[in-house]
């Protein structure tokens, strides 16, 4: 299990926190030392030119990407950048850990990511009979539970061929929430789906976020990210340039953000 | 050849023993293709591990054993292992054994170009929901490769199936060494020969065949 956490601000009430993380791919230094924090609770969007390091954020948080260093400190306790990759036991007790962090933290991708090979059902029964354990017969119940709240009561056993995007995008919505995470991750939910699904998946988004769903989400949707977002926080060159609530944002006398929300709203 | 008389009558003759050689055949390549399968798999997961001992261990067996004709890896695994080691084979299982091994080394070349046609998204959409390597490999990515895999596979049985004919020279019964020891006796090889030959174009038609049942059933929800 988790290890107890070491880091002396652990104490603060923050939910979850990022502390200096940064993330190199060969020479670039895609992240760079992120301090970042979320309450629980929070919608906290992520905006920012592409190749700001938005995604890698997202991914460093659940470890998709592991960070080369700093660490993720997540309901008290904290889990580090790896090491060694040459220590087989202790890299197999380390991905153990990894996944008792990943159970708690849902994520939908930009390109679906939903397994061809297995109906909606079976897409959500995955996680629910592998990481909770649970019986086929109940997971299935609550598979279809899953799919009906995102409006897929038809199509239940369908393969993700025969669905459309926005369809299969709340597939992989359902199979997320499904496993009843703490928080949840968008990467950009609605970047590769046809203009007039966009809304349908902003909407479930939406609905989380009255839910009280704790939320980190990447978007290019400037309107929806100004609506949702309890906080926004502007990324440039694998930095955070500026953390705000949307007003704040709106009125930045910050030079970057003002040049990047300039060219995208107009 | 206008010296030579074709005598067909004998294919009916010995036609039980050449059947009982083909049963030999199909079996022999059906354990060597059943080795192949699972150390192929394993040379492929090691050509792609992270860790770089390993990916170029299972490169350089990969390399080596796909190298090495059938001839002279049965004679290895037949007299090398007896002679040397003191590991003995019956005839059946060294055939079988070296072609696992022979179609193991091609197999890796298959298996790996089909796990790598698996989108890496699937890997991280698994990997996201906290459920573990082993139940990602065998549930998620896996069955994907499968699809790309049979094809190929397909062809490298027919290849193995082609190759077990070289059994023959350590003694295993198949139809080629019936149809041998009977032209020996006969003096007919060419009608022999031609109908071992006839039957091998009918198995591999059918093998083919059922290939493509295979890879439709299994290639319901292709695209994402």
């Amino acid at each position: 299990m988790s290890s107890p956490v070491s880091a002396p601000d652990a104490l603060a009430p923050d939910f979850l926190k990022l502390v200096g993380v940064s993330k190199t791919f060969g020479n670039h230094r895609v992240l760079d030392k992120i301090d970042l924090a979320v309450s629980e609770g929070e919608v906290l969007v992520i905006i920012g030119p592409s190749g700001s390091g938005k995604s890698t954020l997202l991914r460093c948080i659940n470890f998709i990407a592991a960070p080369d260093e700093g660490e993720v400190i997540f309901q008290g306790h904290s889990w580090k950048a790896m090491s060694s990759k040459y220590n087989f036991l202790a890299n197999r007790k380390y991905e153990q850990k990894l996944t008792v962090l990943r159970s708690e933290i849902g994520m939908v991708f930009q390109n679906f990511n939903v397994f061809p090979h297995m109906t909606a059902a079976q897409n959500v029964m995955l996680g629910l009979t592998k990481v909770r354990k649970q019986s086929k017969d109940n997971a299935r119940k609550a598979a279809v539970e899953a799919l009906s709240q995102v409006g897929l009561a038809e199509k239940v056993d369908q393969y993700p061929e025969k669905l459309s995007g926005g369809q299969k995008q709340r597939v992989a919505i359902a199979r997320a929430l499904a496993l009843q995470p703490k928080v949840m991750l968008f990467d950009e939910a609605t970047s590769s789906l046809d203009p007039e699904l966009v809304n349908g998946i902003l909407e479930e988004i939406r609905r989380l976020a009255k839910a009280g769903m704790t939320m980190v989400v990447v978007t290019h949707e400037m309107n929806f990210a100004f609506q949702v977002a309890h906080r926004i926080v502007f990324m440039d060159q694998g930095r955070i340039v500026e953390i705000g609530t949307p007003d704040q944002i709106r009125k930045t006398t910050e030079p970057r953000t003002r040049s990047f929300l300039s060219a995208i709203l107009n | 050849m206008n010296s030579y008389k074709f005598d067909w009558a004998v294919i009916d003759k010995y036609l039980p023993e050449l059947l009982k050689g083909l049963w030999i055949t199909l079996e022999v390549s059906l354990v060597g293709m059943a080795i192949a399968l699972i150390f192929g798999l394993l040379l492929a997961m090691g050509r792609l591990s992270p860790l770089r001992l390993t990916r170029s261990v299972a490169n350089g067996i990969t390399q080596v054993f796909r190298s090495i004709p059938l001839f002279v890896m049965l004679f290895w695994v037949y007299y090398g292992l007896s002679l040397k080691f003191h590991v003995l084979f019956t005839e059946f299982q060294a055939g079988a054994l070296a072609l696992g091994i022979t179609g193991g080394a091609y197999m890796a070349e298959v298996f790996r170009g089909g796990l790598l046609a698996v989108d890496p998204g699937q890997r991280e959409a698994a990997m996201a929901m906290g459920i573990s390597k082993s139940t990602t490999f065998f549930h998620v990515i896996f069955p994907q490769a499968l699809r790309v895999v049979v094809p190929p596979s397909v062809n490298v049985y027919v290849g193995l199936l082609k190759g077990a004919t070289i059994v023959s020279v350590i003694g295993v019964s198949d139809m080629i060494y019936v149809a041998q020891y009977v032209s020996l006796q006969t003096f007919t090889p060419f009608e022999l020969y031609s109908v071992a030959g006839i039957v091998f174009v009918a198995l591999t038609v059918s093998i083919s065949g059922f290939a493509w049942m295979l890879e439709r059933r299994l290639g319901r929800g292709r695209s994402e």
